[in-house]
């Protein structure tokens, strides 16, 4: 079914610039699509209120590239700064109240599936530390037991930062921050290893400095969910604001984040089903590739 | 007084397949490649002023983009 974004040809006159240049160079139905896409293509999210150089808003970018089928994806959003980005970005999506995004993700998965039988739907939870670990982790640890499949994706910033820097779950122990002044008594909440225990089949943790790397695990995430379960990605988007840097120095925070022996070194668990379905991927691209060459 | 990106085309190596800016910059659709000359340009109505791309840019020592006062 090729070429299903179009514009009424009715509207073109009225309708503004930034959406006639979605519609004809937004990269809807393209295979391969990735941060490659940046700079000649139209993205997917545009114009958001987050702050100048925001770490969260280069992951939201490389996360908005990678996504394998932007037309038919469903994002689930809950509170938060990435609540501010939501209605910036050209793939549906859905504001849940705090904490209940995963749960939305369960019925709404599961009701595409009776709509469109015959169509792949990919649905993406896309929620910060607090609504993921601490209001919602209820409705984010049940969603895995009973392994639904969609991927949940946690913008960990360590702590609540669009209310002032409050104590978040995934803090630092010994942290202080503006509207914490006694300093984390407890360990960062392990999550990744939560999850994996709770049932999901791929969890990764790293940070957003590398574009490809990102895109990678994005789009192995979602394919995982779409035909193995669930998979939950957990990536550091420092708040430049609450941590006391620059703007121009999110960048750094993050490579320093990833070194090895840090929190934040890239890890990631893959179930053996899941590994079989990646393997079987790679076999059909390679075949492709012999193919196409000979 | 707010400070934007400015791209010294001469010194900018896009011609070369660098694309460092374009990958790092937070604000989406802010820096464009031109494909006619093969250089980065900022879309000013977009930049926010980080400077993000002046630190990419100046760590791989292309020293292309310096920020300007609008």
């Amino acid at each position: 079914m090729a070429n299903r974004i179009q514009i009424n040809k009715e509207f073109v006159d009225i309708m503004p610039q930034d959406y006639l240049d979605l519609v004809e160079s937004g990269t809807y139905e393209t295979p391969n699509r990735g941060w490659k896409d940046f700079g000649t293509a139209t993205e997917l999210i545009a114009e958001h209120s987050l702050c100048a150089g925001c770490p969260e808003s280069i992951a939201f970018r490389h996360i908005m590239a990678s996504i394998p089928n932007p037309e038919d994806t469903v994002m689930v959003g809950s509170t938060g700064c990435t609540s501010l980005v939501f209605p910036m970005i050209a793939v549906h999506n859905i504001h849940s109240l705090f904490g209940n995004q995963n749960a939305i993700a369960t019925g709404l998965k599961r009701a595409l599936a009776v709509r469109f039988p015959d169509r792949v739907k990919d649905v993406i939870v896309l929620a910060g530390d607090g609504a993921t670990v601490d209001i919602g982790l209820d409705m984010t640890l049940q969603s895995w037991f009973r392994k639904e499949r969609f991927t949940t994706i946690c913008f960990d910033n360590e702590l609540y930062a669009n209310t002032g820097g409050q104590e978040s779950g995934l803090m630092q122990k010994g942290f202080l921050a503006k509207m914490a002044p006694v300093g984390k008594r407890f360990e960062k909440v392990r999550l990744p290893e939560i999850a994996r225990e709770s049932g999901c089949d791929y969890v990764a943790i790293m940070t957003a400095s590398k574009p490809s790397l990102v895109e990678k695990v994005i789009k192995q995430a979602v394919l995982i969910a779409r035909e193995v379960g669930p998979t939950y990605i957990q990536i550091y988007t420092p708040c430049i604001l609450e941590i006391g840097k620059q703007s121009m120095e999110g960048l750094q925070e993050m490579r320093t984040s990833e070194a090895p022996g840090e929190r934040f070194k890239f890890r990631e668990f893959i179930s053996p089903e899941a590994q079989s379905f990646l393997d079987g991927l790679a076999e059909k691209k390679k075949a492709e590739k012999i193919a196409t060459t000979t | 007084m707010y400070n934007v990106a400015e791209v010294n085309a001469e010194a900018c190596v896009a011609q070369k397949g660098c694309r460092l800016c374009i990958m790092y910059c937070p604000e989406a659709n802010c820096i464009q490649m031109d494909m006619k000359n093969m250089k980065a340009v900022i879309v000013e109505a977009r930049c926010k002023g980080c400077e993000l791309c002046v630190v990419v840019c100046d760590a791989a020592k292309h020293n292309a983009i310096k920020m300007v006062a609008r």
